[in-house]
């Protein structure tokens, strides 16, 4: 072991001396991460901003209320509205892209109301924004259903007691008939999230992305020693011949830990990712980590020389990379793409980040962490016999 | 000639590295077919359904959310599921019908529907259209609930009534209506907005990728021995970045001709879209020469060419288009050779352009060429004759 350790220490000094390490393992995976966000920020999280126009060329009571309703909206801060004089100021604002809606009462609006004729509400929508557009019409849908449902309640009891609906039979209701709108209540059930922001996924995506080629330069070192003799002459030492291939295992979990240490805490402290609780996010990384050896083990004891390792490997880890959803998510909801990512551990680490995210406690992260563990027992003991046979006997 | 000749050895060299066989031909198409199969349907968002409740308004209200054009649905087959989809993301946000709807309206209770809505995205204002969906479904149940309070007549026969005088009574409709001219048109087959994307953003990566097998040139002494040949320096020069571009115009060409054939991406016009890659081609290899000059170590230029290339290739618009940037990051785009490659695509794939309507993309994407070949033939100068 103490062989091991010392071969561990001097290979790390060598790797952080060639700077090809440290831009592989940090600079890469924290400037795309900066870059990514910078991009994919806004898009990422979908955030519409609403903003709607609306046109009351009637101005009777009952076109105003649409102008209330709308009011009460921006109150909650889900958009923002804007009134204009004419229809065609309007839409040329849709047209240009100033308002992504534009709901029109028409003049005669509240009179048709009155006299229960059919009456409309144009809501004119960019082709670009198909979603706000819908969300305009909803709006304009809901309280003309508020006004239908008056009308329709005073009918309705009109029919039931076989009268009329006059002057008269109004006076004779007790309640206000615009009450019938309101015969339901939609609670809101809280819920938290369990999805990482935009800033911490591109950073977890990238350490873990890049993580893969930081540890490679650890596990090749084995073939670059076996090409240039020094293997033989290690395996003349009076060391084990396990400890070389420990040693070299060692400093690839070492390079990993560094790596992914430092940019832990570097994109918390540069560009405000929000990895969650400590503990569980350490536990995700040494697994993380070991998965990463143990693959990489798998890449060394199978490939002919340095070159074809480093070949084979970055096209492991570009695969991998790619099918766990570290650049996009793959597949929605359950679909075949969404299950085939869990292959990798790429997937489950950053499934445990999110089942970490909200400030959920660090056993969150514990299922997750199984799961990279499994992928890290099953290629690390497959490695290690591979490796043997080849290095060891 | 011997511009020629060390142009495609180079391209040889580049060949016949097998795992360039995928990172060149295999994993570009790859990705063109997943981003294909992830986005060739439509954005629109999904409200995950739960219904406790086997009565008329539940199912009214889950026919109704089905109907909306706009919005997709999903069913769960409990409210637990419902929740966990909104926490993780599948769904942006959740009705969650509760049992005994309808015994709730006949009492002239209040009916209560549960709604979960994600905190970001597009959850917030999903509930105007949910809300518009259940106003409609619950409009007669709440005329018959006034009406069995004013009239004392029972609320079977009210609803029944309401109902009936629903289905002919005058409406207030809210017509819908596009204006201005869409940035994706209906017609756009699903790989036509990927392909553009990934062909500048692997010409580019490749041709970056090449700086790595020059500092090989360099470091095995083979550029000096060339010079030893009765070859001058600037042949050399032109040959190497000739291997350059000849690497990713061959690259350029493949994914060109692979995905017309195969996803039948419609390129527009021929001339211009092999003239955009004939010039971004040329900007990459400019570009690929600059860093083969300048450093010295193939592993350091192979991690910096990365990430040059994969952070340009985000910030210029390959991974999101750029239609969808903010104003100001469209500006900080276009710095990028990228964005105006990309802009020329966008002009002949999706505006049916021509060579003539790209010609202030093809003039930037000159100059770009020009300056990074002015830069890199006098860095590959120094570092060819450097003792």
């Amino acid at each position: 072991m103490g062989a091991a350790t010392r071969i561990a220490t001097k290979d790390l000094k060598l790797r952080i001396r060639d700077r090809s390490a440290i831009i592989i393992g940090i600079i890469a995976p924290l400037t795309l991460a900066f870059i990514f966000d910078l991009v994919f920020g806004g898009a990422f999280t979908q955030q519409l901003d609403l903003e709607f126009g609306l046109v009351d060329l009637d101005g009777t009571e009952i076109s105003q209320g649409l102008g209330d309703v709308l009011e009460e909206v921006e109150a909650e801060g889900v958009l923002v509205l804007e009134t204009f004089d004419t229809a065609e100021l309007a839409e040329e604002a849709v047209e240009e892209g100033v308002i992504d809606a534009s709901i029109l009462l028409g003049e005669g609006f509240g009179q048709s109301v009155m006299t229960n004729s059919d009456a409309g509400i144009a809501v004119i929508g960019s082709v670009d924004a198909p979603t706000s557009t819908q969300i305009a019409a909803s709006i304009a849908q809901q309280y003309a259903t508020g006004i239908e449902a008056a009308q329709l309640a005073v009918a309705t009891a009109a029919a039931a007691s076989n009268s009329q609906v006059t002057p008269e039979f109004f006076a004779s209701l007790t309640t206000d008939p615009s009450t019938a709108a309101f015969s339901y209540t939609i609670t809101d059930i809280t819920t938290a999230t369990r999805q990482l922001d935009a800033t911490t996924y591109f950073s977890a995506g990238m350490a873990v992305f890049f993580l893969f080629f930081t540890v490679q330069f650890g596990v090749l070192g084995l073939l670059e020693e076996e090409r240039e003799g020094t293997l033989a002459r290690l395996q003349a030492a009076p060391i084990s011949r396990a400890s070389i291939v420990l040693g070299k295992a060692l400093l690839a979990f070492l390079l990993g830990i560094i790596s992914m240490g430092v940019l832990v805490v570097a994109t918390q402290l540069l560009i405000g990712a929000t990895w969650g609780a400590p503990l569980g996010v350490a536990l995700l990384v040494v697994a993380g980590v070991l998965s990463a050896v143990g693959i990489m083990g798998l890449v060394a004891a199978v490939a002919k020389s340095p070159e074809g390792a480093g070949n084979l490997g970055a096209i492991i880890a570009v695969i991998l990379g790619m099918l766990g959803g570290v650049f996009f998510q793959l597949g929605s909801g359950d679909d075949f793409l969404s299950r085939l990512t869990f292959i990798t551990p790429h997937a489950w680490f950053m499934e445990g980040l999110a089942n970490l995210a909200d400030g959920a406690p660090w056993t969150a992260a514990l299922p997750a962490v199984g799961a990279i563990m499994i992928f890290a027992v099953v290629t690390g003991a497959i490695s290690w016999v591979l490796l043997r046979r080849r290095f060891i006997r | 000639m011997r511009v020629w000749a060390i142009g495609v050895s180079n391209i040889k060299r580049m060949l016949r590295e097998r795992s360039n066989i995928f990172f060149v031909f295999i994993f570009p198409i790859a990705i063109i077919l997943l981003i294909g199969a992830q986005f060739g349907g439509d954005f629109d968002p999904v409200v995950g359904l739960h219904s406790a409740d086997d009565g008329i308004i539940a199912a009214s209200i889950v026919a109704e959310m089905e109907s909306l054009d706009d919005i997709e649905t999903r069913n769960f087959g409990s409210e637990e599921e419902l929740l966990g989809a909104v926490e993780g993301g599948a769904v942006q946000a959740g009705i969650s019908l509760p049992e005994g709807m309808d015994g709730a309206a006949a009492a002239g209770e209040l009916v209560e529907i549960g709604y979960v809505a994600r905190t970001d995205g597009t959850g917030p204002q999903l509930q105007a259209v949910v809300g518009s969906a259940v106003a409609v479904v619950m409009k007669p149940v709440g005329a018959a609930q006034f009406a069995t309070a004013e009239t004392d007549a029972p609320f079977d026969r009210t609803l029944e009534i309401a109902r009936g005088i629903d289905e002919g009574a005058a409406a207030i409709a809210v017509e819908v209506s596009a204006v201005g001219e869409s940035q994706f048109p209906e017609d756009l087959g699903r790989f036509d907005l990927g392909a553009p994307s990934q062909l500048v953003l692997f010409t580019f990566l490749t041709a970056l990728a090449g700086s790595a097998a020059l500092i090989l040139t360099r470091q095995l002494g083979i550029s000096q021995r060339m010079l030893s040949t009765p070859t001058s320096l600037g042949t050399i020069v032109v040959g190497e970045s000739f291997g350059r571009f000849g690497t990713a115009m061959v690259q350029g060409l493949y994914i060109i001709v692979l995905t017309l054939i195969i996803f039948g991406v419609d390129w527009g016009d021929p001339v211009g879209a092999i003239l955009l890659l004939v010039l971004f081609a040329a900007v990459g290899a400019g570009a690929g020469v600059l860093m083969g000059s300048v450093f010295s170590n193939d592993q350091q230029a192979g991690g910096v060419g990365v990430v040059l290339s994969i952070g340009l290739g985000a910030l210029g618009g390959c991974m999101l288009p750029l239609e969808l940037f903010s104003p100001t990051m469209q500006r900080v785009a276009h710095i990028t050779p990228h964005a105006w490659a990309l802009d020329g695509y966008a002009e002949l794939v999706r505006r049916d352009g021509t060579t003539l309507d790209i010609l202030p993309e093809l003039g930037v994407l000159f100059a770009y060429a020009v300056i990074l070949f002015a830069l890199a033939a006098w860095r590959l100068r120094i570092a060819i004759t450097r003792p």
